[in-house]
């Protein structure tokens, strides 16, 4: 019990991890509120399932593939459908919401709603502690936390990094210190779709494909940021992991409970805004002027 | 002439916040903007750099209203009142930002690594970082800091460095000493001299006026968006009205 709780919470943890840092990134680069960021999630899953089934490419191989078309959809909508209401929150709001239905339904009507799958990459099972874990349960360990360890020195080592922390932070002062704070924001949601891609690609061996799968992810990672601070990355990945242990936790303490993860996330949510709105890491942003 | 403004105009929707300026800056000066609070004096310096078009551009809507901006800014020979902000930064017209604006949440170090961000050329950048330190030895002492945690004469020191490592041949700085205890602020200004040897041309907007009158080898006041006075400050201290009406002196 004990093991299926530390490795299920650090699992849901690390996919969380890439989602929530993924939604910052967009969030304070382009102040932008990304509803439909979990459908990009899904879309990657789909795709994955697509190369695998009509493309008869190997799992691994698909999921290759679909990482840059899920990214290359993701700045297409960007481009085409946010960009032009991006300074208004409430269009933005409203508009991503769209997108994500939008998506769902274009999923819905090409596939149902039935429940699809991709085969485990690797198959059989190891013991830790007496506990039967999966090697593909450790895979995908394994691969979130690279990534996330990845995306960290993506962010301070390198001078893309430099302006997107730059940019979240001041966009006027970015723009004076040289940065192309529009070409800044098309790599922030590259990056940030890229992520949400790549989780995809972690969860897809260990879970069905349907078309609402992107509210569930959507309803924690939005508790995640809002328990992090909106905007903050440390944050994000801080309450990833909190927010993650909690579902495995709930799923696992209180039998037949896992109908409960998604209150328990929102009750979290709610003690959050009422306790301390800003938040474990709250960040401040710069006001335009 | 390095910068040379003609007949400026900017209008925030129907207000209009710069009328009809010219002014300019020849290299090696050190000219200061003054005039009373909300004169327009930041808004000159963000049309110059071009933020005020970037707001236009991308807070349309937002901001109430439209943006207008008419007339011709040149610098170092270029026109430049179409060219985006980051471009302009390219040219050695950098802007210090009214309120310091370090990046909070990042490193002293990374804040002035964002100020070399355009400059691939690591020599370069080791030696403006170098002059950066030797100015503001507080500046490498706190070198691992968080920004948002220094002190407000420390964050004004980091931004005036911050805005040396994009290796401006024109600094405009808005209002430095603003908001520092006054030996902070004679600190400011003996730095903004040393700056001046450094062969970098200046452009500076301050509240203080006794003071930057005493150094700068000319002035401008400017109330309600115009340029009404223009010479030493000498000249422009024994005109009672100006002294009175615009100085507060
Ligand atoms: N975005 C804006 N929209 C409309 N009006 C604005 C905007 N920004 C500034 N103003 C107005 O323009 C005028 C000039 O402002 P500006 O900040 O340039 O003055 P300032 O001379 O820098 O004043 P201070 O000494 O207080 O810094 C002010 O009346 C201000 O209220
Ligand atoms: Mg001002």
């Amino acid at each position: 019990m004990l093991m299926d709780i530390i490795i299920n919470g650090l699992i849901n943890g690390s996919v969380y991890a890439l989602l929530a840092i993924g939604f910052s990134l967009v969030m304070g680069v382009a102040r932008i509120v990304n509803i439909a960021h979990t459908a990009f999630y899904m879309a990657s899953a789909y795709f994955i399932y697509m190369g695998f089934t009509f493309a008869g490419l190997s799992p691994l191989l698909a999921m290759f593939c679909a990482l840059p078309v899920t990214v290359a959809v993701g700045l297409a909508c960007y481009r085409l459908f946010i960009k032009p209401i991006q300074e208004h929150e409430a269009a933005v709001l409203i508009g991503t919401i769209a997108l994500a239905i939008a998506i769902q339904e274009a999923f819905l009507m090409s596939f149902g709603g039935s429940f699809l799958g991709v085969p485990p990459l690797i198959k059989g099972y190891t013991w830790i502690l007496g506990v039967k874990v999966t090697w593909q349960h450790l895979l995908a360990l394994g691969v979130a936390l690279l990534v996330l360890l990845a995306v960290r020195l993506f962010l301070m080592r390198t001078s893309v990094g430099l302006a997107i922390r730059s940019t979240a932070q001041d966009r006027e002062v970015a723009n004076l210190m040289g940065m192309n704070v529009t070409r800044v924001a098309m790599w922030a949601v590259a990056v940030s779709v890229g992520l949400a891609a790549i989780a995809g690609a972690i969860v897809v061996p260990l879970v069905v494909l349907d078309p609402h799968m992107w509210m569930h992810p959507l309803i924690m990672m939005l508790a995640i940021v809002v328990l992090g601070g909106l905007g903050s990355i440390e944050g994000s990945f801080v309450g990833a992991y909190i927010i993650g242990f909690t579902e495995a936790l709930v799923v696992f303490l209180i039998p037949l409970g896992a109908f409960l993860k998604d209150s328990v996330a929102l009750s979290i949510m709610i003690l959050v805004l009422l306790i301390r709105p800003e938040g474990l890491f709250g960040v401040v942003f710069e006001e335009e002027r | 002439m390095l910068l040379d403004v003609t007949n400026l105009t900017v209008c925030y929707d129907k207000a209009m916040l710069i009328n009809n300026i010219s002014l300019h800056v020849d290299r090696g000066e050190l000219v200061s903007l003054v005039g009373p609070n909300g004169a327009g004096k930041s808004t000159l310096l963000r049309t110059i750099t071009g933020l005020v078009a970037w707001e236009k551009e991308n807070l349309r809507g937002t901001t109430g209203g439209d943006v207008t901006i008419e007339g011709q800014v040149s610098f170092d020979g270029q026109r430049i009142e179409r060219m985006p902000a980051h471009e302009i930064v390219k040219l050695g017209l950098v802007h210090c930002p009214e309120r310091r604006r370090p990046f909070r949440e990042m490193t002293v170090y990374d804040n002035l690594l964002a100020g070399a961000y355009l400059s691939q050329d690591k020599e370069s950048n080791a030696k403006n970082l170098a002059t950066v330190y030797k100015l503001f030895p507080v500046l490498a002492e706190r070198s691992k800091q968080i920004s948002g945690t220094l002190s407000g004469g420390e964050q004004q020191m980091l931004a005036i460095g911050r805005a040396i490592m994009s290796q401006p041949k024109l600094l405009l700085i808005d209002e430095p000493s603003t908001g520092l205890a006054p030996l902070l602020r004679e600190e400011v200004f003996q730095t903004i001299m040393e700056i001046r040897k450094l062969g970098i041309t200046i452009l500076l907007v301050e509240q203080e006026v006794a003071r930057v009158f005493k150094m700068a080898s000319r002035n401008y006041v400017l109330s309600s968006g115009k340029i009404i006075a223009e010479g030493q400050g000498e000249q422009l201290l024994a005109d009672e009205v100006i002294r009175k009406t615009y100085l507060g002196l």
